[in-house]
């Protein structure tokens, strides 16, 4: 602490340095100027509007520029889960998502997709099917530089899902094999018309790659408020947009999109008071 | 507006418990064993320890474990007055035999019954990490088969009473031996 303060002092001095010295050249210019247009009285006029040429421009820079945000729509699609069926048998998957500025730092953020996941447990094979839709909002708490329009958010989503789901085969669990481990018996029973609801928190960054497209990732923390159990006998384990279900009420997610920007129109950004 | 936000942030946090679920917790019920308890059949009310008793169900080669910190053979013999042995899930009917006496010196007190036990079963899930587990209930009509063997003999086991014909559970006594 001690030593920072000592380099900020001398920081200090040495800024002050700089500028007694600014003063000194300027002031040595002008006695010296001064001292050549003694002995040229018609030319001191036209040094004088050089003088107001060189100041005009300083003056110029000193004005903020006005910058304008835009706004518009944002469409466009989770490569994660696009890509993932390409090497991953058990997966099928897409999602749509979108967003609209509404104000400065606030979006309107949805999420379309549809799932069809088989999960393999050690001893439990289901296939899960569905749709989703996830509607929120993200805050931007990202302040872009000129005219960057990247974005660093956290928002909420609330997520709905329909879907079916299908016991493919399970195991009977036994503390005491003495007849020997059981093989996986075949079920093949469907439930269907099955529903959940779920509050997601996203935290989530978007980059402008080239003109209006955006590359963007987020996470996201899941918290399952409701789902409609496929009978007493069992339960949702995969819920399509949710995610893998745990024994509390907590799923977890992520996406990695690519996005067109359309914009609609421009605002003029207020300069901040009291800056 | 942040302030809300940080709040819902709390909450939602908070409210999300993790819990381990992909190891099956040994202490979750699952598929039930058949719980026997032994008593004494001149005074009904009182339990009765057995001897030496090996359990072996058929086809097999070895007993049941009963003492698992016995090594050789002292661990498939009991000598206490309640055990709990599995029924098979794959079938609707375990037949067991239940040895007295086992491993005496004296082959004529080795007294051996066996017992079939008929029930139908049902696949009840528990949850993702243990999958399922069967539930039994003994038919209605001949829950039990009880033979002597040689069949000439009589049998050790005097009255096999069904005391639960539903088998959900290992906390109740599901079969009551007089002998």
């Amino acid at each position: 602490m001690r030593h920072t303060l000592k380099y900020f002092f001398s920081f200090c001095f040495l800024i002050v340095q700089f500028l007694t010295q600014a003063q000194e050249t300027t002031a040595t210019k002008t006695t010296s100027e001064k001292k050549k247009s003694e002995g040229k009285i018609p030319e001191a006029p036209k040094q004088a509007t050089a003088k107001l040429d060189t100041i005009v421009p300083v003056k110029k820079d000193s004005i903020v520029p006005v910058k304008k945000d835009r706004y518009g729509l944002r469409v466009g699609v989770d490569l994660y889960r696009l890509t993932r069926g390409l090497y991953d048998k058990n997966y099928k998957g897409i999602e749509l998502v979108g967003d609209y500025r509404l104000t400065k730092n606030y979006y309107v953020a949805a999420e379309l997709g549809s799932e069809d996941k088989t999960t393999e447990d050690d001893r439990l094979n289901t296939t899960t099917k569905g749709t989703y839709l996830k509607v929120g909002f993200d805050y931007n708490g990202y302040e872009n530089w000129l005219d960057m329009e990247n974005i660093i958010s956290i928002g909420l989503r609330a997520g709905i899902s329909t879907f079916s789901q299908e016991l493919n085969s399970y195991k009977i669990y036994n503390a005491h094999p003495y007849w020997g481990e059981m093989p996986s018996k075949d079920s093949g029973e469907t439930f269907s018309g099955l529903t959940a609801g779920w509050i997601e928190v996203v935290a989530g960054v978007k980059v402008k790659v080239y003109n209006n497209i955006f590359v963007g990732f987020s996470l996201r923390m899941n918290t399952l408020i409701y789902d409609k159990k496929p009978s007493e006998n069992f339960e949702n384990l995969y819920i399509p947009g949710f995610n893998r279900t745990y024994a509390g009420n907590f799923g977890a997610g992520f996406n990695y999109t690519v996005t067109y920007f359309i914009p609609l129109y421009k605002k003029t950004v207020k300069p901040k008071k009291g800056k | 507006m942040k302030k809300i936000l940080s709040l819902l942030l709390l909450v939602i946090f908070t409210s999300s418990s993790c819990e381990k679920d992909d190891i099956c917790d040994a202490n979750t019920p699952t598929t039930p064993r058949l719980v026997i308890d032994f008593y004494n059949i001149s005074n009904a009310s009182v339990k009765k320890n057995v001897n030496n008793l090996k359990v072996i169900g058929e086809g097999m080669t070895e007993g049941i474990v009963f003492n698992s910190g016995a090594s050789g053979e002292a661990q498939y013999l009991t000598n206490g007055s309640s055990i709990s042995i599995p029924l098979k899930t794959d079938s609707n009917s375990t037949k067991y035999s239940f040895i007295l006496n086992s491993g005496n010196s004296n082959p004529t007190l080795i007294d051996t019954d066996e017992v079939t036990f008929n029930y139908t079963k049902e696949d009840v899930f528990v949850s993702r990490a243990c999958g399922f587990k069967t539930l039994f209930t003994f038919v209605p009509n001949n829950p039990i088969i009880h033979t002597a063997v040689p069949i000439t003999k009589g049998k050790w086991m005097q009255v096999i009473s069904v005391e639960k014909s539903n088998i959900a559970n290992e906390n109740e006594t599901h079969i009551k031996v007089f002998f």
